[in-house]
């Protein structure tokens, strides 16, 4: 139950966290285009220069809100600890990713390594909630499943930023999602945490949506997806982060059965996409052309980039309230 | 909205089969057990759980790709028709 106290510290977080977030990108994001660090919105048909790697300003906007859940939450402390960890470990690996970039297969397994602040602080009870069955006993496995749980999430999320606000909209669906079951589920510390995960992406989306002014780069993504990923460890919510995350999953899965394994995108020749003369995207109908969430949704017929981010962010909500239909399901076992 | 409805049955579909997958590991994997007497034991119950689970995971995710694969060869000869 969130008892006034608990609810203070979430508003404090979230509040925090927005501002942080919200003030830092435009500084972030001014720095990077003085230093030349910029990528092409390759979905427009005029081909406009955007400010890459500015998911600087979700970690520093995670940090400020992980310190303000220590201040306002002391008992949180290990936790927040164990997140921030996670979140700057991911997001290392994804500077080094946007300024010198890693192999297809190098990246999953540097983003495993971000497992192990939750692994040294001792932030998980190895006992995952089964759906329809209740916790499993996995003392020796479990602490082997952290890092590999979050080379998933984190590469998940990278490979959903493909587009215009798709990441932090998707993911914003996600938080406001988890927010709400931990705060079922009575996890009051790991609630906190996915207040102030949910305010960066609102207010990374702000400058993120369509048409972008700032793109968060690997640094984003695999931070933000680290962060998944060590929420659903500390709340203790592993099935039900998977299946509000279906999309993602559906989207990395796809793409990487069908183009045989891990590969960077530099080496696929056939493009998911392709952009019309009139600014809509199509469908690839090229027989090797990965298969992703996108092309998926395209396959319907041509849209613009903006009605494509929403179907995603539709499917997401679809997803999350699966997520907590699952959580009911996994409680109502108990 | 009408577009993704079938991307949104997709979803539900992979749901009902996730919880259908998770109730054969509950009934399948959990119940093999080698005892706990030895740490070998321990190890061996929970590799071997694991191993079970993750093979019908596997097949689960092999499901899902084959429900989206043939929805996406559908669409696209339904377009290729229509140009």
């Amino acid at each position: 139950m969130l008892d006034a106290y608990s609810a203070m510290s979430l508003g404090i977080t979230f509040i925090a966290t927005f501002i942080a977030t919200f003030a830092a990108t435009p500084i972030v994001a001014k720095l990077m285009r003085s230093r030349g660090i910029t990528g092409v919105d390759i979905h427009k048909l005029a081909k406009i220069e955007v400010p890459e790697m500015c998911g600087l300003a979700i970690l520093i906007g995670l940090a400020v809100g992980a310190t303000a859940c220590c201040l306002t939450m002391p008992l949180a402390v290990r936790e927040a600890a164990a997140f921030i960890g996670t979140v700057l470990i991911a997001g290392a690996i994804g500077i080094i990713d946007d300024l010198h970039p890693l192999g297809a297969r190098i990246k999953p397994v540097l983003t495993a390594f971000a497992g192990v602040p939750i692994l040294i602080l001792g932030t998980y009870v190895p006992y995952p909630e089964i759906p329809l069955y209740g916790p499993v006993r996995l003392t020796i496995v479990y602490p082997i499943l952290i890092p590999i749980a979050l080379a998933v999430t984190s590469n998940s999320i990278n490979m959903m930023d493909v587009m215009n606000g798709a990441m932090p909209g998707t993911v914003a669906i996600v938080a406001f999602t988890m927010v709400g079951i931990l705060l079922w589920a009575g996890e009051l510390r790991t609630a906190t945490l996915a207040g102030g995960l949910l305010a960066a992406m609102l207010a990374f989306f702000y400058y993120n949506r369509y048409p972008s002014k700032v793109f968060d780069g690997d640094t984003g993504s695999l931070s933000v997806g680290a962060a998944l990923g060590a929420l659903a460890i500390l709340g203790r919510v592993e099935a039900v982060m998977v299946v509000a995350l279906i999309p993602q999953i559906m989207n990395s899965f796809y793409g990487l059965s069908s183009v045989r394994g891990l590969r960077e995108r530099r080496e696929i020749r056939q493009r998911p996409t392709r952009l019309l003369d009139n600014g809509m995207l199509q469908a690839s109908d090229v027989k090797g052309a990965p298969v992703t969430l996108a092309r998926l949704i395209l396959s319907a017929g041509p849209m613009g980039e903006k009605e494509v981010v929403r179907a995603m962010m539709i499917l997401t909500a679809v997803s999350s309230l699966l997520a907590a239909a699952t959580y009911w399901l996994t409680v109502s076992v108990k | 909205m009408k577009r993704i409805l079938p991307l949104a049955a997709i979803e539900v579909f992979v749901w009902f089969a996730l919880l259908a997958v998770t109730f054969l590991i509950s009934k399948v994997a959990i119940e093999i057990g080698f005892g706990t007497a030895t740490l070998a034991a321990r190890i061996a119950t929970q590799t071997v759980r694991l191993l079970v689970s993750g093979a019908l995971v596997l097949g689960w995710l092999l499901a899902w790709k084959k429900v989206a694969d043939l929805y996406l060869s559908r669409m696209l000869s339904r377009q290729g028709a229509n140009a």
